[in-house]
Formats: C-alpha cells, sequence, structure tokens
C-alpha cells in the first residue's frame, strides 16, 4: 500500500513541479521518499527539482542514491552529468552524460552535456560529434511536437 | 544572467558579453507553447527591468543555443541603437494607414476587374487592414532576420547545422504564409510578400551556404523556374503566375538585401560600434525595401513606444481610414464588438 502511495505522490509532486511550483512539489517528493525510499525514480526526481532550483550538489546526492537503488537507470546518470557540468566538474559529468547515452542512446540532455563538458575540456572534434548526436534528436522531438500541435 | 539550464561554451560567452556591452540582464525562459523561433522581450522595446529570451520546453540542447544566439544578436543591435538614443522601428500613423489603405484598395479593385468570382465588399474592407499589418510586422522582422543570421553563421559556425534546420523550417513557415488568401489578397501584394521572402531564402542559401535553402529547390511551386533560360521564361505561360512574379520581384529584393550585406565585416570585433552600424545597415536595407514595395509613406520610423501605441490605436486608426476612403458605408459601429 505504502508504494502504491507513494507513486501517487511522486504524480503530484511532478504536475507541480511542471508548473514551477517548486515548494509543494518538494513537500509531496519527500513524503514519497519517507514512505518508499527503495525507488530509484524518487530520488531522481527529486535531483532534478533540486537542479531547477540551482542546488546542484544537493541533487547529486539525489542522484547517487537513485544510483545505490539501480546502477543502470539511466535517467538518473544523465541528472549526474548535469550536476556535475553545473558544478563546472568536466571530466565527472563527461563519465557521467557517457555512462547516460550508453544506457539510452535517444537522450538529448546526456549527448549535449556530454558535448559541452568535452568543449570544455577543449575535445572540439569530440565535442562536435557529440553535438551532432544530440541535434539528430532534438530534431525528431522538435518535428514530433510541431506535428502534435497540427493536430491539436 | 543567472540560469540552471546547461549553454554550450560559445553561446555562454556571448550572453556574457551581451550583458556586460549593454550593462544588462539576461533571462531564459523556457515555454512549452513558445514560438519556434523563440521570442526576444527586451527593455528597449518594452517597460520590463530585464530581457527575456523565451523558447520552446522542446529546445533542449543546441536548438536552444541557437534561438539564444539570434535573439542576443538581435538585443545586440537594438541596445547598441538605443545607448546612442536612436533605436526606431517602423510604426504607423492615422495618416500613414489611410494612405496604406487607400493604395491597397485601389490596387485590389484593379484586380477585382478580371476575377471571375468577385470578394464580397465586406471581406474585401476587412482585408485591407490586415494586410498593412502584415507587412508592417514583415518589415519589422525580414531584413533583421537576415543580418541575424549572417552574423551568427559566422561568429557561431559550432551551431551551423542547427542554423540550417532551423532556418529551413523558418522559410518553410514563412513561404505558407498568406496561402490560404491566396485569392482573396490583390495579387501585388501576394507576389511582393512572397518576394521578400525569396530574397531573404536566396540571401541565406548563399550566405550560409546551403542550396537546400534555394526557394527554387525547396518551394514546390518554384522548381520549374530553376534552371529555366530567359527566353524559355518570356514565352510560356508561366510569366502570368505570381510565383514567377514573385521571383522576378524577389531577384530584384535579393540585389537590395545583398548589397548593403556584403559590405559588412562579420567577423570585425563585436563592439557596441559593431552593432550600431549593423543597425545602420538593416534601416538602411528595410528603407530601400520599402521604396522598392512603393509603402515609404505607409510606415514612419518611430521608437518602439510609438508602435506600441499604434497598436492600442489600430482599431480606431483603420476605422477612420476607411469612413475617409468608403464613407458611409462604414457604421459608426464598424468593427464594435458583436
Amino acid at each position: 500500500m505504502t508504494v502504491k502511495e507513494a507513486v501517487e505522490l511522486l504524480r503530484k509532486g511532478f504536475s507541480y513541479a511542471k508548473m514551477t511550483k517548486y515548494k509543494e512539489a518538494l513537500a509531496y517528493y519527500n513524503k514519497a521518499l519517507s514512505l518508499d525510499p527503495n525507488n530509484p525514480e524518487a530520488w531522481y526526481l527529486r535531483a532534478s527539482l533540486m537542479i531547477d532550483t540551482g542546488r546542484s550538489k544537493e541533487a547529486l546526492l539525489d542522484c547517487e542514491k537513485a544510483l545505490a537503488l539501480d546502477q543502470n537507470y539511466a535517467p538518473a546518470w544523465s541528472k549526474k552529468g548535469l550536476a556535475y557540468y553545473n558544478l563546472e566538474q568536466f571530466e565527472e559529468g563527461l563519465y557521467a552524460s557517457t555512462r547516460a547515452a550508453s544506457l539510452n542512446g535517444n537522450d538529448v540532455n546526456a549527448w549535449y552535456i556530454k558535448g559541452v563538458c568535452l568543449d570544455e575540456l577543449g575535445r572540439s572534434d569530440e565535442a562536435q560529434e557529440a553535438y551532432g548526436k544530440s541535434l539528430e534528436l532534438e530534431i525528431i522531438l522538435d518535428i514530433e511536437s510541431e506535428k502534435k500541435k497540427v493536430g491539436r | 544572467m543567472k540560469t540552471e539550464m546547461p549553454l554550450s561554451k560559445p553561446i555562454r560567452r556571448f550572453l556574457n558579453t551581451t550583458e556586460e556591452l549593454l550593462d544588462t540582464e539576461i533571462s531564459l525562459l523556457r515555454q512549452p507553447d513558445a514560438e519556434s523561433g523563440g521570442t526576444l522581450v527586451d527593455i528597449y522595446t518594452y517597460d520590463i527591468e530585464r530581457n527575456v529570451i523565451i523558447f520552446p520546453a522542446q529546445y533542449i540542447g543546441l536548438l536552444k543555443d541557437f534561438i539564444i544566439a539570434k535573439h542576443c544578436t538581435n538585443l545586440m543591435i537594438k541596445g547598441a541603437a538605443a545607448k546612442r538614443g536612436e533605436y526606431k522601428v517602423c510604426s504607423y500613423t492615422e495618416d500613414s494607414v489611410y494612405r496604406g489603405l487607400r493604395q491597397i484598395y485601389l490596387d485590389a479593385l484593379k484586380d477585382e476587374v478580371n476575377k471571375k468570382d468577385k470578394l464580397p465588399v465586406q471581406k474585401l474592407i476587412r482585408m485591407l487592414f490586415i494586410l498593412f499589418s502584415h507587412f508592417n510586422e514583415d518589415l519589422n522582422e525580414l531584413p533583421w532576420n537576415a543580418i541575424v543570421n549572417a552574423s551568427v553563421y559566422h561568429r557561431m559556425p559550432k551551431i551551423r547545422k542547427t542554423q540550417l534546420y532551423h532556418v529551413m523550417k523558418e522559410s518553410k513557415n514563412d513561404m505558407d504564409e498568406m496561402m490560404d488568401q491566396e485569392s482573396i489578397i490583390p495579387r501585388r501584394y501576394f507576389v511582393l510578400n512572397k518576394a521578400m521572402f525569396y530574397a531573404r531564402d536566396m540571401f541565406l542559401s548563399k550566405t550560409l551556404p546551403a542550396d537546400e535553402l534555394m526557394p527554387v529547390l525547396n518551394i514546390p511551386q518554384m522548381k520549374k523556374f530553376n534552371h529555366l533560360e530567359v527566353k524559355e521564361m518570356l514565352t510560356t505561360r508561366w510569366t502570368h503566375t505570381a510565383w514567377y512574379q514573385s521571383k522576378v520581384f524577389g531577384d530584384n529584393m535579393l540585389e537590395i538585401i545583398e548589397k548593403p550585406l556584403n559590405q559588412v565585416n562579420w567577423s570585425a570585433e563585436p563592439t557596441l560600434d559593431y552593432y550600431y552600424d549593423l543597425y545602420k545597415v538593416g534601416i538602411n536595407l528595410s528603407n530601400h525595401l520599402l521604396g522598392y514595395m512603393t509603402m515609404r509613406d505607409w510606415y514612419v520610423w518611430e521608437e518602439p513606444k510609438h508602435l506600441l501605441a499604434a497598436h492600442g490605436n489600430k482599431g480606431n486608426y483603420e476605422k477612420k481610414a476607411l469612413k475617409k476612403i468608403f464613407g458611409d458605408l462604414i457604421a459608426d459601429s464598424w468593427g464594435d464588438p458583436v
């Protein structure tokens, strides 16, 4: 029962986060985590919120928690890459985003963060490759989104 | 600039330089329903404290970076002119609206004579100001679009592929403009509208350089005009189509666009003076386009707040102009909400 309740709380928290009502979202996420701390998605969602509110160090800790529960949880690797990038730890950011992109090749964010980290590390040619992949995926997303608009 | 969004190195640098040179602040805002080309809400146009660049939520990586680069360049141009107290936009007044609407009406009458299905009078009357506004918007956008894209291309080589995708998408949308109204609006204005975008795209296809952007390749109605010999063009019925005419007018407009822009040193040091010079080039170019389209007395160069006020008064301007043209045909309640 608590697991089901926790999922419902996460859903509510996520809808608040989408409306940038971070305080409310955080309250729901915290409650969900107290009910079920073994769900990597819950840690990942809180990490996302931390990033959105400029708390990259806390985000990093939440990503670690998620990955401790599931080493192959791609979204947490992706978010971890972003957190490292924000903290200007580009080597670590590159490692995390590379891991994310290898687990989920369709993660635009992961490829983009990989590109920016490589760029910061002065590895321009490799950065261009990662940017290229990121752009390819972003264009697909954009075309899908345009189609949805037309269909609306 | 305070943001938690990841940005590629050249974009971050450009944002910082823009803020520094203009002594201003730029916020980035992601919105699900934002315009696909993004929007710049700037302190030189609106009474606000900081500039905001808005872009669609699905733009996560380089597409977002391109939108930022584009609007930052635009902001630099506006800011450089504003800092000298010279920033002006293409606006309109009660009198200029009358001149514009009257001219469109006269051109519409010429078209109507040869039309099988005549346009209902009320529809024709409503079309006049819509068309007038359309050209006002396009003239405030199109010359700057060419300048901004050329600048971004030369200054940000890392996002060129992204730029090409975006420009192609934009070009397609612009060319689709007015398509539904082709049979309604006077031929002259349909042709001029298409010609402006044709010229912009031709300029960008040469600048970027990207064959895919050439209207004679990517616009279905224009494909047949590619690689045609002059003799062939002159002896076929194509000469009578709006699309062929758009190409002819567009080729002339391309010269108007190319002449000043080919003289710009796109890799010169990007100082405030440099962007001010770009502003002057844009104004000069816009004036030439206005002259070519014989619309010089339709619009006035004024401060942005003048244009905002004009937008606020547009219903009134339209009604007064229509009353002058059509007299009693326009009731006092014309334009009032039903």
